[in-house]
């Protein structure tokens, strides 16, 4: 029987699960919680940290230093997805305002902005700590595992403790126990953005970067990527799209993306790259 | 809305209603919530004569109609612009008095409705009591603590109803929070935090020359009225002591004017704190110049939180991924299946500005409730239980708070209050 390891805790504003099989040290379930802890504790926006004390002189000021190690990666991983994204994606917060204008100087680890901005990170942040989290398993000696950050961002470390490829399926949203869509992830993270969600429909809005609209749309955005916070922004992408710009995400992006529609409780795919194993 | 919806709207009402009385321990919390879903003995209605003819009178008329076992068969108003409001509403043949004892007097009546300034709760409901005849009276009880037990143990000495409109009592949102609450599903409460904030000045407009504003404007003056107290944190005390479980047993507060200095005599801002047994807490905040917070009551136990108004409830902890679960089940045996995983997430971090579930006509319906309720308590001529308990506690409690704030310190639960028998 193969063994299972679990470490489950609530961080990044949900409960975070680390599931790892096989031979493990059970420190290196701790180790990896630790490294989401300290993710959490570097981006969020819900108590003091790194990004609030950005996003406090962001507020007065048009540049601020960036000290903390997390925070200037998380920075640097928002540039290289808004440029993978035109802008689609932005981890930025201005009230009724193009959010793009803001530029970061790696060398001198400075923030540039255009007047007042905020960085919110959301689940790009989860994305991180999951790749972290993957980081310090694997150099545990991690073979087998998944993660998970709530249900929306998911994390597979090599493959199925039985063999093969993690199956996953995501659920419909409005049809108990049948799947949106059926992916293998192998070593890959998988992210579900969504503006419907018959659980919690109260949930904060997707904006857009341009004009700092809500997403209103009913959609769901699936992506798949090698790392979990490329495949969160590229799933906040997909879904803050317009049609032409979600099928020039699709053309641009080799990883796997999907993206639904609904029509009353009846799911409309609207975009499918790569090799998908799907059930509409 | 037609006549259709209006019922069809009642029944998805009332079924909510008996379905949430129906929970675990429900007929020991709210045991009127079962009875006041229940259909009407009879086809008679019973015949109110409503004083005060106000804003809240004129809803109240307009609920009373909408029962299924209720009549208006009077109005009593001194004033006359509300007296005509009150008669648009009501056939042209339904009596109207500007004096509440020549109505009593004039018969034809089976119970009152009383929705006058606080000040005169008490003698109005001594004076229908007198006449034999049973009472349905807004909150707050009365403008002080020895009325509002006088009105109690005059009631039950004349053998009639007292019925004090508490609407929250028969929401059903309200309702199953308190039987999940009960059930342990956000664990030992040991804090209410509850506010009710608004951004208006509370005054009513008086005619220019006229000497009326004492009297359209009686919830600025203290002679009349405990404000904040009496007029919005009596329901929600209620609210408290009701998930509580328990009453207060001591309050400390403070009060001010402290926005609009126009002459008033209640505070605009009160802020309390109300001690249950074990250490736990009441937070109250009511202003009248910020409404960006609004009305809840955020009820905090160890395992997560109800916010009734908005109809939510949070857990402290994230419930287990079920997809996970299966995923490990499986694994230890030596299956392999599609993990079902990858919903949106909730973000627990995050303000909730959206409200919860619509109940149809929030506030109206419940109203309505009431009524029908109180109808139905005239009828056989037994009270609708507990309610009175949980409006009279209510009412000292608020009464309480406003001693508390003028006497700077704090004031301990009184003694020798009615039903302390069955309290203790």
């Amino acid at each position: 029987m193969t063994e299972g390891h679990a470490e489950c805790f609530v961080a990044m504003g949900t409960r975070v699960e680390l599931h790892a099989f096989g031979p493990c040290d059970p420190q290196a379930l701790r180790l990896a919680r630790h490294e989401v802890e300290r993710v959490d504790d570097a981006l969020t926006i819900h108590r003091p940290s790194p990004t609030v004390t950005l996003n406090e002189a962001l507020s007065v000021a048009s540049g601020a230093a960036v000290d903390d190690p997390i925070l200037l990666a998380a920075l640097i991983e928002t540039r290289v997805l808004m440029r993978m994204t035109d802008g689609l994606f932005d981890a930025t917060v201005r009230q009724g305002a193009p959010r793009g204008a803001w530029d970061l100087d790696i060398a001198r680890g400075r923030v540039e902005a255009e007047g007042p901005l905020a960085f919110d990170f959301g689940g790009m942040g989860k994305g991180l700590a999951l790749d972290a989290a993957a980081a310090s398993l694997r150099a545990g000696g991690v073979q087998s595992g998944l993660l998970s950050a709530g249900e929306s961002s998911i994390l597979a470390i090599g493959q199925h403790p039985l063999g093969g490829p993690w199956p996953i399926g995501v659920p419909h949203p409005f049809a108990p126990g049948t799947f949106l869509a059926e992916l293998d992830l192998v070593d890959e993270a998988l992210s579900v953005s969504a503006t419907v969600d018959a659980a919690a429909p109260c949930r904060q809005p997707t904006l857009r970067s341009d004009n700092g609209a809500p997403v209103t749309a009913p959609l769901t955005a699936v992506a798949v990527a090698a790392q979990g916070a490329r495949a969160e922004g590229l799933s906040t992408a997909l879904l803050a799209a317009s049609p032409e710009e979600r099928d020039r995400l699709a053309q641009r992006h080799s990883g796997r993306m999907l993206c639904f529609r609904y029509e009353g409780r009846d799911a409309i795919t609207l975009a499918i790259t790569g090799e998908l194993a799907c059930n509409v | 809305m037609s006549d259709n919806a209006f019922d069809l709207t009642r029944r998805l009402f009332l079924d909510r209603v008996v379905q949430a009385a129906a929970l675990a321990g429900m007929a020991q919390l709210a045991p009127w919530a079962a009875a006041s879903a229940a259909d009407p003995i009879g086809r008679d209605r019973v015949r109110l004569g409503v004083i005060g003819t106000g804003d809240r009178g004129r809803a109240l008329i307009q609920n009373i109609l909408k029962t299924r076992n209720c009549a208006v068969a009077a109005i009593c108003d001194d004033y006359a612009p509300h007296l005509d409001k009150a008669r648009a509403l009501l056939p042209a043949a339904t009596p109207a008095f500007t004096d509440h004892r020549a109505m009593l007097d004039a018969g034809g009546i089976d119970a009152v409705v009383i929705a006058t300034p606080l000040h005169v709760h008490a003698i109005q409901t001594f004076d229908a009591l007198d006449a034999g005849l049973h009472v349905w009276c807004e909150k707050a009880m009365a403008r002080t603590i020895a009325d509002c037990t006088a009105m109690v143990t005059r009631s039950q000495a004349a053998g009639r109803i007292l019925q004090i409109g508490h609407q929250r009592l028969f929401n059903p949102t309200y309702l199953n929070a308190l039987a999940r609450a009960r059930a342990g599903e956000i664990g030992t409460i040991t804090q209410v935090r509850a506010s009710w904030h608004r951004n208006r000045d509370w005054r009513r407009a008086v005619p220019p020359g006229s000497d009326l504003e004492r009297k359209l404007n009686w919830r600025l003056y203290r002679e009349s009225s405990a404000g904040l107290m009496t007029e919005l944190a009596t329901h929600q005390i209620q609210v408290a002591n009701w998930f509580f479980g328990a009453l207060p047993t001591r309050v400390m507060g403070s009060g001010s004017i402290c926005f609009w200095k126009d002459g008033r005599e209640v505070y605009d801002h009160v802020a309390l704190i109300f001690d249950y047994p074990g250490g736990r807490k009441l937070v109250y905040t009511s202003l009248l110049n910020n409404a960006r917070y609004g009305c809840e009551e955020q009820i905090m136990g160890h395992k997560g939180s109800i916010e009734p108004e908005l109809g939510r409830i949070y857990a402290e902890t994230p419930p287990r991924v079920p997809g996970l679960q299966q995923m490990r089940r499986d694994v230890a045996k030596g299956r392999r299946r599609t993990i079902p995983i990858g919903g949106a997430t909730w973000f627990p971090e995050l303000p909730v500005t959206t409200p919860g579930e619509s109940l149809g006509w929030g506030e109206y319906d419940e109203s309505m409730l009431q009524f029908e309720a109180f109808a139905e308590a005239v009828k056989t001529g037994t009270p609708a239980p507990g309610l009175l308990r949980e409006a009279y506690h209510a009412s000292v409690a608020s009464l309480l708070g406003e001693s508390a704030m003028d006497a700077g310190q704090p004031i301990s639960w009184p003694s020798g209050l009615a039903f302390e028998k069955l309290e203790a």
